[in-house]
This record gives structure tokens, C-alpha cells and sequence, in this order.
């Protein structure tokens, strides 16, 4: 008995160490696996960018492939990288909401909210200063290794992530289609990381009617309504005449971008002095007291998909936003009082506004089966 | 073996003309400081007193600088910049306002100079959506969504914002006037030319130290823009153009070389 028993258990450790490895099965051993066997040659991914967007900076040392794109969808939407499988990108950035999420705060692992509103990510690949609410990321490749390791989100290491990923036989042959790695202990987070980003590049949404009419030559007078016209001329201060300034551009223009990719304080945090604010922002990775309570001003494209609105999700239809702004907000020293000022805005003026906004919804790119979900 | 000796000649000729050959370089700093009335600008902490009394602070100035060369004698001219961006908004500090911007030039030709031209904006040439399409470390490209004004279709060239106290009571929160100064389009496109004799000398750097006064911006004949009136809060309508033509052309009083 006590044979059949060893002999049992040897064949257990043998055909676990044999199988397929598919799934966070088990360490790959110290050698790794050789991976020289999966055909390698990542095919470069011309990316197109349409009028009205700024040229997308790229590192060299991550150009894009069509490889390392779908390696990133998959990480994307795989609740690999969280501490308990249950918690994906996706969870907080989904397509239909924008690639942000319809929650006022993140929730991560165990149900835990964050501090803050996910940030919508349509179009993330064109923002060239700091990401984050809080600009603490430097870029894409840096940005997507943060949410991993933070404990109200993903709740995981990367150490555990790298060795799941490298137990995974079908992100082994990813990571070397994408990477050419040569062995599965090539998989790296910082690997992870550059697909990721490399997917979130591709995330670009440019087919409004705000895009038809001023990037692509369409010339239908009917393509905007009077009222959204009137609200184009309040968002770019352009109501000559009226004297109505919504002062909207100065924060979100960039073009198609719709975001001057500023920090500022908006004025929606009452505070006594500079040191009161009870989420610091931009001060916090700064340090410098001025930065206290600026967030990024994010892109408004897609605006009417992406309540509830604010670093804190505090607003949740658009027209709390507009009432907000009309009002002035409170005043601080660092608050951006050339833009953040009683507007004096009418009930038309704000429903025309409003209806303006809305000229940025583009769901053109929910068909899209590149941004989709690779598991359904 | 005459052929080779050809072939040597011909590679030492094309290696001569390379375009890196100007002859002896040295290096060329323009260093740029913003004050208010003489001091050291600390923007967004720091109150100032404007010319009538009241209160103003300053939360953001930014500018363009380009077509930046030295003047010969004789008509010609060395580039030191082509494009530039002047950042002062994150001096919030004593320490870091009195700390100069630098934009640095090593590869500027020695010689004798008779002064310095520096343009103030984005030149016509330079001054469209193409820049979005230009490569990153560009100044145009980094700063095209914060500086290009779509609606224009021209890039801001100047940005100058803060909060003055219009009512006297303080900078508070009551009765303060924002204004958020951003002229821009070719029209308002300035050049200075400071004529000062220079002369370079390979392996020795040298100094241009600037700075802008940023309270002469807002005084012409000695009387200064009356920020209590709420048409001289902005230029971002058309018809604020006269506005911003205003501040351009005082960069002439505003904007110095300090020796």
C-alpha cells in the first residue's frame, strides 16, 4: 500500500511537471522554457492618425507591431494581473463607457474604492506630459505598470504577475511573437508594460460630428444644429458680440485631443489655504505647494460617455459640470481664475453648451474588433 | 594604386564638406529671467502691486522665442535658435524665479557680432497645424496641445494669466478679476534687435541674460491697462486683437538684455 502510494504520488508530480502549463499552474523551473521553437518577426503596425490629432509620439525602443498590440489587448482584458483573477484594465476602463468606467471611484480587488475616477483612455496615446490625475507617470510604458502593484486596484505583484505570465503557454508564444524572447524567463513586467502601451496607442477615437465638420470636410449645414453652433461659439470664446465665454478651449482644445493637457485647479475643492486640499494632486508628486489640488484637464471627446465627471467622479450629469463652471467655483491661490469665473451663462446658453458637448461623441470605434475583449 | 590614392583624396574632400565643418564653434546660453518691477517674478504664491495701487498675481506666463541669430557687419547672420518655448509658470519660489531658463547653442561660430535679433511667437513659416506633425523634442510638436489655439489656426504666442484685485479689498476670492492675456496669429508676430557689439571666442562660452519685466507689458506712456475693465481681461475674440497687438509691442520696453 505504502508503494502504490509513493508510486502515486511520483506520477502526480510527473504529470503535473508535463502538462500544458496552461493557466498559473506552476513555476517554469530555473531554466524556463525555450521558446526558439515559435516562428518570431513581429510585423511593424503603421498606425493612422486622423486629421486633426497631433503626430503620437513613440519611443524607439517600442515601436509598434501588429504582435505587440494584440499581446496588449490580451493583457488588457485579462484579469491575469490582479491578486485574485478578478480585476482586468478593462474593469475600470471599459470600451462602452469610454474606456473609463461608469463609477464615481475605481474599485479594485475585493470590491476596495480608490481615491479617484478612472481616467477615460480613448486617445491616451497622444498625451505627452504627465498621466495620471496626478501626471506621476512619465508615459504609457511606465503608466501601465503602476495600477498592478497599487492595492485598491490590481492588489498583485509583478513578481507573481511575470511568473503567471511565464507559466502560461499562451502568453509565452505571445511574448515571443511579439518580443522575439528566446526563453520564457524573458518575460518581464517591463515587456508587459511596452504591450500594453503599445495597445493603448491604438485607441483612437476621431469620427464625431465635431471631427466631420472641422477635420474632414464635411460641408452638411446640418451636420450641427443651431444650438450646438451657438455652443461651439461659447466653448471657444468665440461669441463675438454676446460677450458669452464659457472659457471651455482653454483647458480642452488640443485640436481633435480635446484637452490642453494642462494640470489646474478647477475650483470644485472649497479650501481655507493651499495645504487644505484633501487630495493634493499634482502637489503630492511635486511637492510644491502651488501644485496643490491641479489635476489633469482630461480629453472631453466622448464627455457624454464617461459620467460621473471630476478627478473624484463628484458630478454626475453634464449639467452639474456646466452649473459648476457657471458658478465660478470656489477660489484658491493657485485656481485658474482666467477661465474659472462666474460666466453668467442663461439656461440656453448652458443647454446649448451642453448640446455642443455632445458634438464629441464618437462610438464609431465600439465595432471595432481590435479594441474588443479577445476572451468573448 | 593611383585609383586608391583617387579614392583616399576624394574621401578626405567629402569628409571636409561635412556639414558639422563651420570652422571654430563656442557655445551661446540665452538665459531668460521674468521680474516684476525688478524683482524676481514668483508666480501663483506671490502678490505684486500693479502701477494704480491694487493688487496682481501671476499664475502662468509662457512665450515663444525664435529666429534667434547673431547680426554680422556685413549682412549676415549665425543662427543660435530657430524655435523656442519659455516656460516661467512653475517658478514658485524665490529661489527658483531667480534661477534663469537656459537655452544653449554650442556650435554658434566665433567672430565678431554687432547684436543679437530674437523674435517673440511662432513665425508664418512655422505657424500652422503642421507642427503636430513635427518630432518629438520639437517645441512646436511638445507644445501643441497646450499652445495651439485651434480656432485661430495659430499658435498662442504669449500666455500671461493671474488674478488682480479689482476692488481692492485683497486678492481673495471677492471682487477679483481673472484675466488670461494669450495673444497670437501673425499679426501680433514680434521682433527685437539688440544692438551690442559681440565677440565670440572658440572654447569660451557666452552669456546672453534676459529678462522681461512683466509689469512693463501693461504700461504704455506710463499708464498702465486698466484691469478693472472687463474688455481688458482676455483677447481670446477677434476682436480683441488691438489687446494683444498692446502687449506684443511692449515687449520692447519690457523685454532686456542685461549685461
Amino acid at each position: 500500500m505504502k508503494k502504490i502510494l509513493i508510486a502515486s504520488l511520483f506520477l502526480a508530480i510527473l504529470l503535473n511537471a508535463c502538462q500544458d502549463d496552461d493557466g498559473p499552474t506552476g513555476p517554469t523551473g530555473n531554466n524556463g522554457i525555450d521558446l526558439t521553437g515559435i516562428p518570431c518577426g513581429p510585423t511593424d503596425h503603421e498606425l493612422v492618425i486622423p486629421p486633426g490629432l497631433p503626430s503620437m509620439l513613440i519611443p524607439e525602443d517600442n515601436k509598434l507591431t501588429d504582435q505587440g498590440i494584440e499581446l496588449g489587448r490580451f493583457l488588457f482584458y485579462d484579469p491575469i494581473l490582479s491578486a485574485d483573477s478578478t480585476v482586468s484594465c478593462a474593469s475600470c476602463h471599459d470600451m462602452k463607457f469610454n474606456f473609463s468606467d461608469d463609477k464615481a471611484l475605481a474599485v479594485g480587488i475585493n470590491g476596495q474604492l480608490g481615491p479617484r475616477s478612472s481616467m477615460p483612455l480613448i486617445n491616451i496615446g497622444f498625451f505627452n506630459t504627465g498621466l495620471f490625475w496626478d501626471g506621476r507617470s512619465p508615459h504609457l510604458e511606465d503608466q501601465a505598470l503602476h495600477p498592478v502593484e497599487n492595492p485598491l486596484e490590481m492588489g498583485e505583484t509583478w513578481d507573481n504577475v511575470v511568473v503567471k505570465l511565464q507559466n502560461h503557454s499562451t502568453y509565452r508564444k505571445m511574448f515571443r511573437e511579439a518580443f522575439c524572447i528566446s526563453n520564457s524567463q524573458e518575460i518581464t513586467k517591463e515587456l508587459a508594460a511596452k504591450a500594453l502601451a503599445q495597445f493603448q496607442r491604438t485607441l483612437i477615437s476621431a469620427n464625431s460630428r465635431f471631427d466631420q465638420k472641422r477635420f474632414q470636410g464635411n460641408t452638411n449645414p446640418f451636420l450641427w444644429s443651431d444650438e450646438e453652433v451657438d455652443g461651439y461659439l461659447i466653448y471657444f470664446d468665440d461669441a463675438t458680440g454676446s460677450e458669452v465665454l464659457g472659457h471651455c478651449a482653454h483647458c480642452h482644445d488640443g485640436q481633435a485631443l480635446l484637452s490642453s493637457e494642462r494640470f489646474e485647479n478647477n475650483g470644485i475643492q472649497e479650501v481655507a489655504t493651499l495645504n487644505d486640499f484633501p487630495d493634493k494632486g499634482l502637489g503630492a508628486i511635486t511637492g510644491k505647494l502651488a501644485d496643490n489640488g491641479k489635476f489633469k484637464a482630461p480629453s472631453l471627446r466622448n464627455i457624454e460617455l464617461s459620467a460621473p465627471y471630476m478627478h473624484d467622479g463628484r458630478f454626475n450629469t453634464l449639467e452639474e459640470v456646466i452649473e459648476h463652471y457657471n458658478s465660478g467655483g470656489h477660489y484658491a491661490d493657485n485656481l485658474l481664475l482666467a477661465s474659472i469665473q462666474p460666466l453668467h451663462l442663461t439656461a440656453n446658453d448652458k443647454a446649448n453648451l451642453i448640446a455642443f458637448l455632445k458634438t464629441f461623441t464618437d462610438t464609431s470605434y465600439y465595432s471595432n474588433p481590435a479594441f474588443q475583449n479577445p476572451f468573448k | 594604386m593611383r585609383k586608391f590614392l583617387l579614392f583616399l583624396l576624394l574621401g578626405i574632400f567629402v569628409a571636409s564638406c561635412d556639414d558639422d565643418d563651420l570652422g571654430p564653434i563656442t557655445t551661446v546660453n540665452l538665459n531668460f529671467k521674468a521680474t516684476y518691477d525688478g524683482d524676481p517674478l514668483v508666480f501663483t504664491i506671490e502678490n505684486y502691486t500693479y502701477p494704480d495701487g491694487k493688487l496682481i498675481k501671476f499664475t502662468r506666463l509662457n512665450f515663444f522665442v525664435s529666429n534667434i541669430a547673431l547680426l554680422e557687419e556685413t549682412g549676415g547672420e549665425a543662427e543660435v535658435a530657430d524655435i523656442e518655448y519659455v516656460n516661467f509658470t512653475d517658478n514658485t519660489t524665490l529661489a527658483e524665479a531667480e534661477t534663469p531658463i537656459t537655452i544653449s547653442n554650442d556650435k554658434v561660430p566665433t567672430g565678431t557680432y554687432k547684436g543679437i535679433r530674437i523674435g517673440i511667437g511662432v513665425p508664418s513659416s512655422m505657424n500652422n497645424a503642421s507642427a503636430k506633425d513635427r518630432p518629438a523634442g520639437h517645441p512646436l510638436r511638445d507644445n501643441y496641445n497646450n499652445e495651439y489655439w485651434s480656432d485661430w489656426d495659430s499658435f498662442i504666442f504669449l500666455k500671461s494669466e493671474g488674478t488682480y484685485d479689482a476692488n481692492g479689498s485683497g486678492i481673495d476670492g471677492n471682487g477679483d478679476n481673472g484675466f488670461g492675456h494669450h495673444p497670437g496669429t501673425n499679426e501680433v508676430y514680434r521682433t527685437l534687435i539688440f544692438n551690442d557689439p559681440i565677440v565670440l571666442e572658440e572654447g569660451k562660452a557666452f552669456d546672453f541674460n534676459f529678462e522681461l519685466d512683466v509689469q512693463k507689458l501693461y504700461v504704455k506712456d506710463g499708464i498702465p491697462l486698466d484691469l478693472t475693465v472687463e474688455e481688458n481681461l482676455d483677447t481670446q475674440s477677434p476682436s480683441d486683437l488691438a489687446l494683444a497687438k498692446y502687449i506684443m509691442d511692449n515687449f520692447v520696453n519690457a523685454f532686456v538684455l542685461v549685461k
